[in-house]
């Protein structure tokens, strides 16, 4: 019976935890593509003030996401970079459930800030560690859209990760989005990245009624500014 | 509640045996990506397991027979993997021997050697979660057998390398051989460490495992496919050491 203390400390942080779960019917679950993560608690913050309820973000590859809702999995709201991700979650959507393209990214090669990238070549380089995301996440898809084969070390679950790999020096050079790359300081883009080109488009979709006012929010100035100022492009490409 | 435990169990399995694409599985097993990660997953859990018994052995045997201080210390040392998240192994590795990591930097620096992202480092995010297997398997069959015959064979002035070969080592094989399946065993299923520390391509660090996880991104069938791959390993696994794990009454 030595353990019956520890069994006490576990059950005990069980139930506090459920007791949390279960206090959430002002809460309204956004599932968010992993590349919205630092901009997503603003949106929340600034919803918040205006009125809005207390926002869950779960965060995570678009895809993987897609897929844990397509097996039931309880959210109002999804955010994804790829609209695509959308069918079969939506059957026939009212304008109010679907806005598409409400943020825009772009694809660049990140690098930490003494890292060894000069110029595109150097993508080919394969003395250099380049480390990018795998096909059949949004990041990746568009990876492979824009450059084609390339020497890769490995192939991450997103573009967070990828960005990791950069933070603790083990990758030379990623792609990943500008975003990443504004929110942190130790890393900087290793060339200049293509202006017309926002490879990633995000859109989102209402599950429920309380994911359909989240969704209003978005489509307004307020919301266009927090996306702004984290990087996002809020005008459609040309 | 036993019936429930066992539904507990069992029900996973049953699930992806019954989704499982019977008729299309030859075909899905055949495809390249998979071959090329069945490759992958053997050469590092066969090179794994040969590290686990040079490894293993002796550090079994200082744990079993050797008085020393903190001996409980070490024993725990030894058995945490086992109880530890594996991607809080991998993470440990990474700043142990990753490129900037405390010993990884000087491997870099003095010998150009780089872990992660090879096959190496696969190896060894497998080795730190598949020794304490081998290892506890085997330091318990030299508890039970105690060192009596050791004992005996050197009054009877065998030489200490003698007793090991003649005597030590003939009564431990059966041990070895189960704790060597099931370190292996855990090495080829190995995930969290793999995919934190060594990363993910095809053809030098996915290995089954991943390319299951990679797998279900995409193409869920495929993903079901590479399971039952596991799974029958696993089962094939259990056989030699079901002695071990079921009673035979």
């Amino acid at each position: 019976m030595r353990f019956l203390p520890a069994l006490a400390v576990v059950f005990t942080v069980t139930l506090a935890t459920a007791a949390c779960a279960a206090d959430d019917a002002n809460r309204v679950t956004v599932f968010t593509a992993s590349s919205l993560t630092d901009v997503v608690d603003d949106l929340a913050e600034r919803w918040k003030a205006a009125g809005g309820s207390e926002v869950v973000a779960v965060l995570g590859g678009s895809n993987h996401l897609a897929a844990q809702l397509r097996d039931g999995a309880p959210a109002d709201a999804f955010l994804t970079a790829d609209v695509d991700l959308l069918d079969g979650l939506l059957s026939n959507p009212a304008p109010a459930d679907l806005v598409r393209g409400f943020a825009y990214n772009h694809l660049v090669v990140a690098m930490p800030s003494d890292g060894p990238g000069r110029n595109p070549g150097d993508l080919h380089n394969r003395d250099l560690v380049l480390v990018v995301c795998a096909q059949g996440v949004p990041c990746g898809d568009a990876t492979w859209a824009r450059f084609g084969d390339l020497p890769v070390d490995s192939l991450e679950p997103s573009a967070r990760a990828v960005v990791t790999r950069l933070d603790l020096g083990e990758a030379d050079l990623g792609i990943v989005y500008a975003t990443d790359v504004a929110a942190r300081p130790g890393l900087v883009e290793a060339w200049p990245h293509d202006p017309a080109c926002p490879c990633v488009a995000y859109s989102a979709a209402a599950l429920t009624d309380r994911g359909r006012s989240f969704l209003a929010f978005l489509d307004t100035p307020a919301a266009r500014d927090v996306l702004a100022g984290h990087g996002f492009v809020t005008e459609p490409p040309s | 509640m036993a019936v429930v435990g066992i539904t507990v169990l069992a029900l996973p399995l049953v699930g992806l045996v019954q989704r499982a694409p019977w008729t299309s599985l030859g075909d899905l097993l055949g495809r390249r990506p998979v071959l090329e990660s069945l490759r992958v997953s053997l050469t590092v859990s066969l090179v794994t397991a040969g590290v686990v018994l040079v490894l293993g052995t002796p550090l079994a045997w200082v744990l079993a027979r050797v008085e020393m201080p903190f001996r409980r210390l070490v024993r725990a040392l030894v058995v945490l993997p086992m109880v530890l998240p594996p991607v809080v192994g991998g993470t440990a590795l990474l700043f142990a021997l990753g490129r900037r990591g405390l010993v990884g930097q000087w491997l870099d620096r003095w010998f150009d050697v780089a872990l992660p992202f090879t096959m190496a480092g696969a190896v060894v995010a497998a080795v730190f979660v598949a020794l304490p297997f081998y290892v506890v398997t085997v330091e318990g069959a030299l508890r039970t057998t105690g060192d009596e015959m050791e004992g005996l064979a050197a009054t009877l002035g065998a030489p200490p390398l003698t007793v090991l070969r003649r005597v030590t080592l003939p009564r431990l094989v059966p041990a070895m051989g189960a704790g060597l399946a099931l370190a292996w065993a855990r090495a080829l299923g190995e995930f969290g460490a793999t995919i934190t520390f060594a990363g993910n391509l095809p053809g030098r660090t996915r290995t089954l495992p991943l390319a299951t996880f990679q797998a279900m991104e995409s193409d869920p069938e495929a993903a079901l496919a590479l399971s039952l791959v596991l799974l029958a390993v696993s089962l094939a696994v259990l056989i030699p050491t079901r002695n071990r794990w079921l009673p035979t009454r």
